[in-house]
């Protein structure tokens, strides 16, 4: 089922550590990758990239270890399982850290997921050329300082000494392009991105009128009196701030006693028109996932049911800690420990229509900035910089910026004001969610 | 780590396809993790990242490619990629290798080679666990770290550049979670340096932990803050990220090249109040910052930023002093063999002043006193920055009130400068980790506590 003698790399891996008297898993990730950033219509970055990585978790005497490896010589992955084992001897005692039974074998469809397309390296210098080309020849337009093209071609491996495998390949085409626009004094730096499975289904045209659309809608942005507003969050930010906030659904922050969720399951957590899953078999998404990190096969999971707190997203180990049914959230890289993450976070429709969620005014924002440092995951608290646009009834009134938004994550969830009837793809298409138009807001201008 | 035929190879290659330039970058990256929570291990990692970059140059286009392997056809097949669209007949001609090792001025000697020293690193968490714990019944949870790396860079290019450089880094920090029942606050402290384990021997865990007990103590009892736009007094140490953040990067060839920068055309003029003086330093001893030399092979050096005010010069690596005609300053730094080198900040930092503490507190009426800042980002285009205050209080009428949460200060970089007014004497220097175009690299950021005269708060109050 592998190429390139990573089945036989992790034969022998695994042998290794059944033969020290443990038990373990082996995540091996792949990958190829080719990155172009234009400048000045030249190309100012091309990059082409290949990287194999193999990461081991050994369980003895109910301690796990893990240790990584770049190189895949018989020496390095010896020493690799034997790094791990001496890790695990200074790891605590966790009876319920071990390797899920099974020996079923998992794989996607590289047709499906890790599409060819006909598209060649030149066409897609081409394509970054043309894209910075066009945008920097736009009035008031001085630059392009971030813009790239990118394919990556991925692959992850699990294996387990129960005999249990999973491979998945995904390809991933990306472009972005953000310009730099000045008019009387003022700078505006606005973009778009693009995600998807082919290059040939990029819509180079879109990138670059989006663009220029964005740059000029804000560059006469300026802040607006310190208030609280309702506000509403494009499809990027409102996925990102959720990412931000994703630990709240961790079963093993809770285990570490820092999730404060903790103690919530099958309580209410949220309005009730808001249901959030994780849907990881939602093959539209770039997300999407057959199998977590211990190789286990994955099913959609309602987090919050009707604004009830219906179960926290598991691994083996948490799912055994708070004896309750494996979630199929394990994450874990080859230089990682086992830990718990969601896959793709869905949020369900609301039962409101775009007009009845956009009535009246609000702020809808389309940029924020701080977002890791400006938030504490265990409090809730956070304080971001943000731009975007004052609107009342779906209209655009102004452009907004040099503002902050600051709130208590967890408290916004009691207070969101409407849900709307249409889901909608973040850019990066890792979620899918309905609109949530988030009530009384402190806004600083 | 990489048999010079097989360096020499690549780069004869790059240069027999046109290029100007070209540079083989080996990495063997040495790293141990632990993480702990409460007095138990939670998670012990390690292993070895290995690596070779191969970097080709025409002009100033940059051609860039990576890969695991080591042997001469692997590393001759991605030159053949990248040059694919650029080959040309020879322009240049490559050089023998003159090999040497780089001074090590910031010598380790309890380096994670010799041994990763597990149990004595765990018992250093532990103490500072316990002394977290003994700050207050209050405290309800621990996380601990501590990372050591051991980082063998060996690099060769077509000057006929070859030396091995090696760098050891290590890192100790514990964050506390303050419960009172209904609320959670967290407060932290970290400490590092190029060194190697022996940093131990200049530690305390007992202030570890308890200064991390203190900081989630104060922020559970804080207040909303207050918003809107106020002077602000900005704690020593890491309160030096506004200066990281808001100038440093704009003061990069990186951004300065692409006229991204706001600063890119300001060379000589005053761009800060004249109590400003601003300094990146890669020289300073066992700094976690420091290096011997860059990831080009330079040996770094101090650079003066801004002096009285006036900005008198930028950061350069190779290509962006080959695009703006500026020397460079032992600034090319990287990740990892994954990425090309860029300039980037070592040690940065505001000189020490003369003013007091209290004299800046007096002078405010109603504003912020911001004594930790957390983390923050920039757009170099507009020179739009934000920081979040990781500990803060309220000053009212010449007095520091009651601690504040969730504050976020935003401005921009050239307004912040010219609304220093005062700078105080308490020098210090704090570790941090500053990711920009070549990846994440260890940088340390620097002030005595000064005051900025009218900046943007965000607040929940």
């Amino acid at each position: 089922m592998a190429a390139n003698g990573i089945e036989s790399n992790a034969r022998h891996v695994l042998d290794r550590v059944v033969n020290a008297g443990a038990a373990g898993d082996l995540v091996v990730r792949e990958a190829a990758s080719l990155s172009l950033k234009a400048h000045a219509g030249l190309l100012e970055e091309h990059k082409v990239t290949s990287t194999r990585v193999y990461g081991v978790r050994a369980v003895k005497d109910d301690r796990a270890g893990i240790a990584y490896s770049e190189a895949d010589d018989a020496a390095a992955l010896d020493s690799m399982v034997d790094q791990a084992l001496v890790n695990a001897a200074f790891a605590r005692v966790d009876p319920n850290e071990g390797v899920a039974p099974g020996d079923t074998a998992l794989t996607t469809d590289d047709a499906i997921l890790s599409p060819t397309d006909a598209t060649t390296v030149e066409a897609k210098i081409d394509t970054a050329l043309h894209i910075e080309r066009e945008l920097t020849a736009r009035d008031k337009v001085r630059n392009l300082p971030y813009n790239g093209v990118q394919d990556i071609t991925a692959t992850r491996y699990v294996f387990s000494t129960t005999g249990r495998t999973a491979r998945s390949q995904g390809r991933v085409c990306s472009v972005h392009a953000y310009a730099l626009a000045s008019d009387a004094g003022k700078d505006a730096l606005e973009g778009v991105q693009w995600h998807g499975r082919r290059f040939d289904e990029i819509d180079t045209e879109w990138i670059i009128e989006e663009t220029y659309r964005r740059c000029l809608a804000m560059l006469q942005g300026e802040a607006i009196p310190s208030r609280h507003y309702d506000v509403l969050f494009d499809a990027e930010h409102q996925a990102d701030l959720f990412a931000v906030f994703a630990d709240m659904f961790s079963a093993k922050t809770a285990r570490d006693g820092i999730n404060p969720l903790r103690d919530k399951v099958g309580e209410q957590v949220a309005v009730e028109a808001l249901t959030i899953r994780d849907a990881p078999l939602d093959a539209d998404g770039l997300r999407y996932a057959l199998f977590d990190d211990e190789g286990l096969s994955t099913a959609t999971t309602d987090l919050i049911d009707a604004g009830v707190l219906n179960t926290l997203a598991h691994n083996s180990a948490t799912a055994a800690h708070f004896d309750v049914p494996n979630t199929g959230n394990a994450e874990r890289s080859p230089r990682s420990s086992l830990g718990v993450g969601l896959h793709q976070l869905e949020i369900a429709p609301g039962d409101v229509t775009e007009s009845s969620l956009t009535s009246g005014e609000y702020l809808e924002i389309v940029d924020l900035a701080g977002l890791h440092s400006g938030a504490n995951t265990v409090s809730g608290d956070f304080s971001f910089g943000a731009a975007g646009f004052l609107c009342r009834d779906g209209q655009r009134l102004r452009p907004v910026r040099n503002i902050t938004v600051a709130g208590n994550f967890y408290e916004m969830l009691t207070k969101i004001a409407a849900i709307g009837d249409t889901q909608h793809w973040n850019p990066e298409r890792s979620a899918l969610m309905a609109r949530i138009r988030f009530a009384d807001v402190a806004i600083s201008g | 780590m990489l048999d010079t035929r097989v360096a020499q190879s690549a780069i004869d290659h790059a240069i027999a396809l046109g290029a100007d330039f070209a540079e083989v970058f080996v990495e063997r990256n040495q790293i141990n993790n632990i993480a702990t929570l409460s007095s138990q291990v939670r998670d012990i990692a390690s292993g070895i990242d290995f690596g070779v970059g191969v970097r080709v140059v025409y002009g100033t286009n940059v051609l860039y490619g990576y890969t695991n392997r080591t042997d001469q056809e692997e590393l001759k097949r991605i030159v053949s990629e990248l040059a694919a669209k650029d080959r040309r007949d020879p322009a240049a001609v490559s050089q023998a290798f003159d090999f040497r090792v780089a001074a090590d001025a910031h010598r380790a000697e309890r380096t994670l080679s010799k041994d990763a020293e597990v149990g004595d690193k765990v018992a250093y968490l532990v103490a500072a666990d316990r002394a977290a714990r003994k700050a207050s019944n209050l405290i309800s949870q621990t996380q601990g770290a501590c990372t050591q790396r051991q980082q063998g860079v060996e690099i060769f290019n077509s000057e006929g550049l070859h030396i091995r450089d090696t760098r050891h880094y290590v890192r100790a920090s514990l964050r506390a979670v303050a419960s009172n029942g209904t609320e959670q606050a967290t407060g932290s402290r970290n400490d590092g340096g190029l060194l190697g384990w022996e940093i131990v021997e200049t530690l305390d865990p007992a202030e570890c932990g308890s200064e991390a007990a203190r900081q989630a103590l104060v922020n559970l009892s804080a207040k909303p803050c207050p918003s809107g736009r106020m002077p602000v007094v900005i704690g020593n140490g890491f309160g030096g990220v506004i200066f990281h953040e808001a100038c440093g990067h704009l003061l990069e060839t990186t951004s300065v090249a692409k006229q991204a920068s706001v600063f890119h055309d300001r060379l000589g003029e005053v761009v800060a109040n004249p109590v400003v003086n601003a300094v990146d330093d890669g020289t300073l001893l066992r700094e976690w910052g420091s290096i011997n030399v860059d990831d080009e092979g330079m040996a770094t050096e101090r650079t003066q930023l801004i002096k009285d005010g006036v900005l008198v010069n930028f950061l350069a690596d190779r290509v962006g002093a080959a695009q703006t005609g500026l020397p460079r300053t032992g600034s090319g730094r990287r990740q990892s063999y994954q990425y090309a080198p860029a300039s980037r900040m070592r040690n940065t930092f505001i000189e020490s002043g003369d003013d007091s503490f209290d004299d800046m507190i007096a002078s405010i009426d109603r504003g912020l006193y911001a004594s930790h800042m957390g983390g923050g980002s920039v757009q170099p285009g507009t020179g739009e920055f934000n920081f979040a205050v990781v500990e803060g209080y309220y000053v009212e009428d010449g007095k520091v009130r009651y601690p504040v949460k969730a504050a976020t200060l935003i401005s921009t970089g050239p307004d912040v400068l010219r609304r220093i007014s005062m700078v105080g004497r308490d020098f210090a220097l704090a570790t941090g980790m500053c990711g920009s175009v070549s990846g994440m690299v260890p940088t340390t950021v620097g002030q005595a506590t000064l005051k900025v005269d009218d900046i943007l708060v965000g607040g929940n109050a």
